[in-house]
C-alpha cells in the first residue's frame, strides 16, 4: 500500500456556510498499480488529489504515504516528498511557459539539486519516452496540448517518483489525444512500475485502471 | 542559475510593461544622480570659494556682508586701512575693491539658477599684492598688471569664452584695458576673476577712494579671533570676520541643500519602489498559477520568493545602469551650467562629475529598493494556498 487514507474529511469554510467536500473517505492505492478515482464534477475527486498529493491538509482523518502519517510532516518535509516521490500531472499542464520542453523536465531535477549534465541527459530520455525526442526545444506555446501533457507527464518523471497524481489529464484534450495519454500513463505502470493514481469523470477513462473507486459528494460509493 | 533565466525569462515575457518600468527607474534614477552630482558641485564650488583667505581676517563695513569671498552691501574709506595698520597685533593689511557682475537675464543660459552664478568678478587689489587673493596660483601667460596701467589679469574662463588672450583688448564698464595676463585655473571662482589694481578699479567703477574689504594678516602668535575682536572694538562701524566666522555664514546654506537631496532621492525611491511593486503586482497576479505549480511540485520553501525577487533586482540593476548613464549625460550637462565650466573642461574629468562611489551607491540602492519592491507582493500572494492558486484561472 503506497497510500492510504483514513476517514478523510475535508470542509471548505466560505463565510459563514460550509461545503463538506469530502465526508470520511477511506481508500488505499496499492504500490504499482494504475487507480482511478471516478465522479462527476464537484464529487470532491481533486480535493481528495490534493490532500493525498499534500498541496493541502484535511479537516479531520489522516493519510498515510507508505504507512507513514503525512500530518506529522513539516511543511519542508512534504515539499521534498512532493519533490521526489510524487509526480503531478494536472488538467491544464501547468508547464512554464518561459522554459523549453526540455527545461520543464530539467527543472524539478534542478530543484532537487541533481547535476546539469546528469539533468539534461535524463529529461532528454524522457521526452524520448514521451514520444517528443524531435520537440525538445520547443516552448509550450509551440506545442499542441497533447504534446504539451506529454511534456507534463515527463516532468512528473523527472525525479523517478513512485506515485504519479494525476487530475483529469485528458480533460482538456480531443478522445484521439486523450486515449494516448491515458496509454502512456498505462505505460509507465506497467513497464516502470510507477503507480498511477488519476481522477476522471469518464467513464471510458477508467476502463484501463486496475482498480477504481467511485466518488459521489464527497463519499465513497460500493 | 536556473533561477536567474527564470528571472530573467519572466522579465522579457511582458515587454512593454517591462521596458516602462525600466524607463521609470531609469527617469528616476538619472534625477538622482543628476541633481545629486549637480549640487554637489555646486556646492563645491562654493566651498572652495570659502577656502580664500584662509588664516586672515576680513574687515569690511559693518553694514556689508561678507560671502563666498565677496564684500556685499557698504564701502569703507580708503584711509580705514592706516586704522587698522594701527591696531596691535595686525601683519599686514591690504585693501581691495570687489565688483560683481551678475548676468542678465538671456545670458549664460536660461536656467534661473545659474543667475547666481557671476558671470565675473573684478578684484581691484592694492600694491600689486595679488598673491593675497590668487595664493600661488600661476599665470598661464604673461605678466602681472602695472600699478597705474590700464591693464588686468583674467581667469582662464573668461579668456576661453570671450576668446581673448594677452595683449587683447577688454571693455570693463565701458573702459579699455589690456589683458596682460591670464591665470592658470581650474577653480571655477579664479577662473572668472578680473584683477587689476585698486586704482584703476576705483575709477572705472566710479568709486573714489574707497575700498569694501581690508585682509588682514595676523602677526606671528596672534590668533584671528582676539585680532577680530580688537579690530571691532578700535574701530568703529566695520565687522572683523575670521575664517571659521564666514565658514558658518554659508553652512546652513550647505546643509539645506544636503537636505533637499536627500528629500529628492527618498522620494524617487520610493516612487520606483511603487512602480516596481505594482509592475510585480501584475506579474505576479498573472503567473499565480504558475507559481503555485513550482510550490506544487516540491520547489524549496522561498525558491518562487527568490525568483520574483530576482526579477526585481534585475529590474533595478537594468533600470539602474540606464539611469546612471543617462543620469551622466544630464549632470555634465547641469554641472557644466550650473558652474558655466565648458563642456570640454568637465569632460576631462568625467569621474570628478559622476564619482564611481556615488554611482555604485546609487546602483546598490536601486537594486535594494527594486528587490524588496518585488519581494513585498510575492509574500502577499503566497499567503494563498497552494490550491486556491492552483485552481485559479490562467
Ligand atoms: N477552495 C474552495 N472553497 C470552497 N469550496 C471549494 C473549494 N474547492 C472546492 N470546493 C468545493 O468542494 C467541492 C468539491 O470540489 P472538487 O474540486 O474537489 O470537485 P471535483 O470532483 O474535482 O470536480 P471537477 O470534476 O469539476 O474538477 C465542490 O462543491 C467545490 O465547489
Ligand atoms: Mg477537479
Amino acid at each position: 500500500m503506497i497510500v492510504e487514507t483514513i476517514n478523510l474529511t475535508r470542509v471548505y469554510r466560505l463565510g459563514s456556510s460550509e461545503i463538506r467536500a469530502l465526508r470520511g473517505v477511506s481508500l488505499g492505492v496499492e504500490e504499482g498499480t494504475f487507480t482511478t478515482i471516478l465522479g462527476p464534477s464537484g464529487s470532491g475527486k481533486s480535493t481528495l488529489l490534493h490532500l493525498i498529493g499534500l498541496l493541502d491538509r484535511p479537516t479531520s482523518g489522516r493519510v498515510l504515504f507508505r504507512g507513514r502519517d503525512t500530518s506529522l510532516l513539516s511543511d519542508r518535509e512534504r515539499r521534498r516528498l512532493r519533490l521526489r516521490n510524487i509526480g503531478f500531472v494536472f488538467q491544464t499542464f501547468n508547464l512554464l511557459p518561459t522554459l523549453t520542453a526540455l527545461e520543464n523536465v530539467e527543472l524539478p531535477m534542478a530543484l532537487a539539486g541533481v547535476r546539469p549534465p546528469e539533468q539534461r541527459r535524463r529529461a532528454i530520455r524522457l521526452l524520448e519516452e514521451v514520444g517528443l525526442g524531435d520537440r525538445l526545444h520547443h516552448r509550450p506555446s509551440k506545442l499542441s496540448v497533447g504534446e504539451m501533457q506529454r511534456v507534463a507527464v515527463a516532468r512528473a518523471l523527472a525525479n523517478g517518483p513512485s506515485l504519479i497524481i494525476a487530475d483529469e489529464p485528458t480533460g482538456e484534450l480531443d478522445s484521439k489525444t486523450g486515449e494516448e495519454v491515458l496509454r502512456l500513463l498505462k505505460g509507465l505502470c506497467e513497464e516502470r512500475g510507477v503507480t498511477v493514481l488519476m481522477a476522471t469523470h469518464d467513464e471510458r477513462a477508467a476502463r484501463l485502471s486496475d482498480r477504481t473507486y467511485r466518488l459521489l459528494d464527497g463519499v465513497l460509493q460500493g | 542559475m536556473r533561477l536567474a533565466i527564470l528571472s530573467l525569462r519572466g522579465l522579457t515575457r511582458r515587454k512593454v510593461r517591462t521596458t516602462l518600468c525600466l524607463l521609470g527607474i531609469a527617469l528616476g534614477v538619472s534625477v538622482i544622480l543628476g541633481v545629486g552630482t549637480a549640487t554637489t558641485r555646486y556646492t563645491a564650488t562654493l566651498r572652495e570659494m570659502n577656502t580664500y583667505f584662509q588664516g586672515r581676517v576680513i574687515v569690511v563695513s559693518s553694514r556689508s556682508i561678507f560671502i563666498q569671498a565677496l564684500p556685499i552691501g557698504g564701502v569703507l574709506p580708503g584711509g580705514i586701512v592706516a586704522e587698522i595698520e594701527r591696531v596691535e597685533g595686525v601683519g599686514d593689511a591690504v585693501p581691495m575693491l570687489v565688483l560683481v557682475r551678475l548676468p542678465q537675464v538671456g545670458e549664460g543660459g536660461g536656467l534661473g539658477l545659474t543667475q547666481l552664478v557671476p558671470m565675473n568678478i573684478t578684484y581691484g587689489i592694492a600694491g600689486g599684492r595679488w598673491g593675497v587673493l590668487v595664493g600661488s596660483t600661476p599665470l598661464r601667460a604673461g605678466r602681472w598688471p602695472d600699478p597705474g596701467g590700464e591693464e588686468v589679469v583674467i581667469g582662464r574662463y573668461l579668456a576661453e569664452r570671450n576668446n581673448l588672450t594677452v595683449g587683447s583688448e577688454i571693455r570693463v564698464e565701458g573702459h579699455a584695458f589690456r589683458v596682460v595676463g591670464v591665470l592658470e585655473t581650474s577653480s571655477p571662482f579664479l577662473t572668472r576673476v578680473i584683477i587689476m589694481s585698486l586704482e584703476m578699479a576705483q575709477r572705472t567703477y566710479g568709486y573714489p577712494r574707497l575700498i569694501n574689504m581690508v585682509v588682514v594678516k595676523p602677526e606671528e602668535g596672534v590668533s584671528e579671533e582676539e585680532l577680530a575682536d580688537r579690530i571691532e572694538a578700535e574701530i568703529p562701524g566695520v565687522s572683523a570676520l575670521t575664517s571659521e566666522e564666514r565658514g558658518e555664514l554659508t553652512e546652513g546654506l550647505f546643509r539645506d541643500v544636503e537636505l533637499w537631496n536627500l528629500g529628492l532621492r527618498t522620494i524617487l525611491y520610493l516612487m520606483s519602489m511603487v512602480l516596481v511593486a505594482t509592475v510585480m503586482t501584475m506579474n505576479i497576479s498573472e503567473r499565480r498559477k504558475e507559481l503555485a505549480t513550482l510550490d506544487a511540485i516540491g520547489a524549496p520553501r522561498g525558491f518562487v520568493l527568490r525568483m520574483v525577487s530576482g526579477e526585481g533586482a534585475l529590474l533595478g540593476l537594468l533600470g539602474g545602469l540606464l539611469g546612471l548613464l543617462l543620469g551622466s549625460i544630464a549632470s555634465i550637462l547641469l554641472v557644466s551650467r550650473y558652474a558655466s565650466v565648458p563642456i570640454a573642461m568637465v569632460f576631462k574629468s568625467l569621474l570628478d562629475v559622476v564619482p564611481p562611489k556615488t554611482a555604485l551607491e546609487i546602483l546598490a540602492s536601486t537594486v535594494a529598493v527594486s528587490t524588496i519592491a518585488s519581494a513585498v507582493p510575492t509574500l502577499l500572494a503566497q499567503r494563498m494556498n497552494i490550491v486556491d492558486a492552483l485552481r485559479a484561472e490562467p
